[in-house]
């Protein structure tokens, strides 16, 4: 008698966890809060035209790198995903995402992709994700706060000591956060690119990529360089000896919406950032008027450190994918929802609506995006830009930078964290991987 | 003595094993991830990269790490700091002395000041960060209400006093839980045990520190058991309010194993500070399991 009840209630459970296996496959989709402008009205598009439903993960900003990395090495992750444009080779090289040239060559919109720009979405002659954009990176600045401290606008300056100069000014004038370089591991990728990257560049002459972290002629990362010292000493001059900004606002609960709050209560002086501000200072899905967003702040180009033979400017560009799942379980299907997103209309209106820099001929040369005035300016910028250093080891490069930042917070001696650098190099890639500059 | 067992079974390996088969699932499952942890606390496996599917043996390199690299003496430093004056001092010792206060009060004024120090413990993390940051920023409620009004400049308490504001974030969100156990505690503690004492006329912090502290000492130890092991590793609260930060003030061991594990990608390294954090734990569980005992 027990045993035909448990068999019974065996065979119910089984009936049961067989039905919850939905009949038709559904395609599972994660992105960023931020960027839901974009995929949404794709993901409905989607759905009217193919029938079936898309299970959306929309997520929060902050982690969001950490996040996918660990999805698609557990094994968890959506069929398509969006990830920032660095961590493509990454998980292009761990076999974590499908090699996309075969479909999008049957995919009659591929053409006016910029080739340039698929570099950074590819692995060994594979593209592996599409580019949603690209972008320049600057300092911003709000104006109230310049006049408060008597800087003549429009700021215009030539080396870091100008910045320095600038940001002791704000700090007398009372200005709470001078001067906000993005710094620590909280700040996770921003401390690398909007912050290291963007002095490093100006830190030393080109010449034998002093001037980055990698020498990429012979694929070594550079542990020990004037240029890392030099940009360390940057961040310890703002930081700890000028403390020309407090640190908290790198550690807040979410990043994003308590610097835009400092933004739009006047609290801060200069903001190193990038083009997509331009839309995101307030709300990246709904951005102020131009008048509206004039009135209050403005931007300038980072200069270099005013070493002799350094750039006079620097600039680095970004930007970020949309890729498919090695495992997901309809290929065709998640493909197909990537190209929904990328579709003409979707993805024009999107770019011109948030002053996003286009990655596709067909935007880039429309008339309605050669005649924003922001966007001009900052493919002007663009003219002179270089790329992250994409190859596998970037992301742990990067997170070893962020480390250096957040030491440096602590008012840790340069000499001290530059050693801690190159030793963490050395740890992770080995001794003849790790190259260093007199 | 003669073997209770069914001859059958116990001559026939294969149903022995088929009988053992729950339980070796069951033990199974719960060393499997101790075990993977371990394992790979002697690899350089990465979370992402070549390494996440090549990784090799490197010995004990993680374990030297721990010891000659920047990070984990640190942590642990801020960590022991973390546990000991939020669980130990903070939670524990308020915890009791609310119960003991409470105890003789009328039951309204009792239920009111419970409901209020459990709202902290039901709380969820993330949204306690949120209120905690926006309290004690520079123009939260503290510069507005205490700090401004009485002429100071407001002060950005998050910046400035990281470690002290988590630490009495997480006092005020970890104490209903010692608050309850030691409530429950002094329940058990007989009256007349108590009413004796005092007709021999000891003084009530003598009722308190020689007759109903060492009855209830099993609960401490058990109380002190239970806050260590879980502010040890403690992660969501410290990791939304200040991601370890400012620079390094707040990054206790799990917030640096996360950052370690998922940012630099290194799960092997990992590994290794989770194998240290298990063991010592381990050796805080032996030296409270030892408390419990009744002494002889």
């Amino acid at each position: 008698m027990l045993r035909t009840g448990f068999l019974t209630t065996v065979a119910a459970m089984t009936l049961m966890a067989a039905s919850a296996i939905p009949a038709q496959a559904e395609v599972s989709f994660m992105y960023p809060e931020w960027l839901a402008a974009l995929v949404e009205p794709g993901i409905t598009a989607f759905e009217a035209e193919t029938g079936e439903t898309v299970k959306a993960i929309k997520l929060p900003g902050q982690g969001y790198d950490q996040r996918i990395a660990l999805d698609l090495s557990a094994g968890t992750a959506a069929d398509v995903n969006v990830m920032d444009s660095f961590m493509v080779s990454e998980l292009a090289s761990a076999g974590y995402l499908l090699p996309l040239n075969e479909p999008l060559n049957g995919w009659d919109q591929f053409e006016p992709y910029m080739k340039g720009l698929l570099e950074v979405a590819s692995y060994q002659g594979q593209i592996y994700a599409l580019p949603t954009d690209t972008d320049v990176r600057m300092l911003w600045y709000d104006l109230s706060n310049f006049e408060k401290a008597g800087i003549p606008t429009p700021w215009e300056p030539k080396s870091w000591a100008d910045i320095l100069d600038a940001a002791q000014k704000l700090k007398d004038a009372g200005v709470q956060y001078p001067f906000q370089l993005p710094a620590g591991t909280k700040q996770a990728e921003a401390a690398t690119m909007q912050g290291v990257y963007m002095a490093l560049l100006g830190a030393d002459v080109p010449e034998g990529d002093r001037n980055r972290l990698l020498k990429r002629d012979t694929n070594q990362w550079i542990g020990d360089s004037p240029a890392l010292r030099r940009t360390f000493d940057f961040y310890h001059q703002v930081y700890a000896e000028r403390e020309l900004n407090p640190a908290d606002l790198n550690y807040a609960t979410d990043i994003g919406a308590a610097v835009r709050a400092a933004l739009a209560n006047d609290q801060l002086g200069i903001l190193a950032s990038g083009s997509w501000e331009d839309a995101c200072l307030w709300d990246c899905n709904t951005p102020p008027s131009r008048e509206e967003r004039d009135a209050l702040v403005a931007w300038t180009p980072w200069p270099g450190s005013g070493e002799p033979g350094t750039k006079a400017t620097t600039n680095i560009s970004g930007g970020w994918a949309i890729g498919v799942n090695a495992n997901a379980s309809d290929k065709d299907l998640a493909f197909k929802l990537v190209t929904s997103i990328f579709d003409l209309d979707n993805f024009k209106a999107w770019t011109l609506a948030t002053h996003r820099m286009a990655v596709r001929t067909d935007i880039s040369e429309s008339p309605e995006y050669m005649a924003d005035p922001f966007l001009a300016k900052a493919t002007a910028l663009a003219a002179d830009t270089t790329g992250r250093d994409t190859v596998p080891g970037y992301q742990t490069v990067s997170a070893l930078i962020q480390q250096a930042t957040s030491d440096l917070v602590d008012g840790v001696p340069v000499e001290e964290v530059v050693q801690t650098y190159h030793d963490a190099l050395v740890d992770e890639f080995g001794e003849e991987a790790v190259v260093t500059y007199e | 003595m003669k073997n209770q067992a069914n001859p059958w079974l116990t001559g026939n390996l294969f149903v022995l094993v088929l009988g053992m088969l729950p339980a070796i699932v069951l033990i199974g499952a719960l060393l499997y991830f101790t075990a993977w942890a371990f394992a790979f606390s002697f690899t350089d496996l990465a979370l992402v990269g070549r390494k996440s599917v090549e990784w090799s043996w490197v010995g004990l390199e993680n374990f030297e790490r721990l010891f000659t690299r920047r990070g984990f003496l640190e942590s642990l430093w801020t960590t022991v700091i973390f546990v000991f004056f939020s669980a130990i001092v903070g939670q524990s010792v308020l915890g009791f002395l609310l119960a003991a206060v409470l105890r003789g009060t009328q039951s309204s004024i009792r239920s009111v000041v419970e409901v209020c120090i459990m709202l902290g413990w039901l709380l969820p993390d993330i949204v306690a960060a949120f209120l905690w940051s926006a309290t004690t920023s520079q123009t939260g409620l503290i510069n507005q209400l205490i700090v401004v009004p009485l002429g100071f400049r407001p002060i950005n308490f998050i910046n400035e006093y990281a470690l002290p504001i988590v630490t009495i974030a997480n006092i005020w969100k970890g104490t209903a839980w010692s608050y309850l156990l030691f409530s429950a505690a002094l329940d058990s503690v007989s009256r007349e045990v108590v009413e004796a004492a005092k007709v021999d006329g000891a003084t009530p912090f003598q009722r308190i520190w020689l007759v109903q502290l060492p009855i209830i000492r099993p609960h401490i130890a058990t109380n002190m058991l239970f806050i260590t092991i879980w502010t040890f590793t403690y992660f969501p609260l410290i990791f939304a309010m200040t991601g370890g930060g400012p620079g390094r003030q707040t990054e206790t061991l799990a917030v640096f194993l996360y950052n370690q594990s998922f940012a630099r990608g290194n799960l092997g390294f990992g590994s290794a500070i989770s194998v240290a954090m298990l063991a010592i734990v381990g050796v805080l569980s032996l030296f409270y399991l030892r408390l419990l005992r009744e002494p002889k």
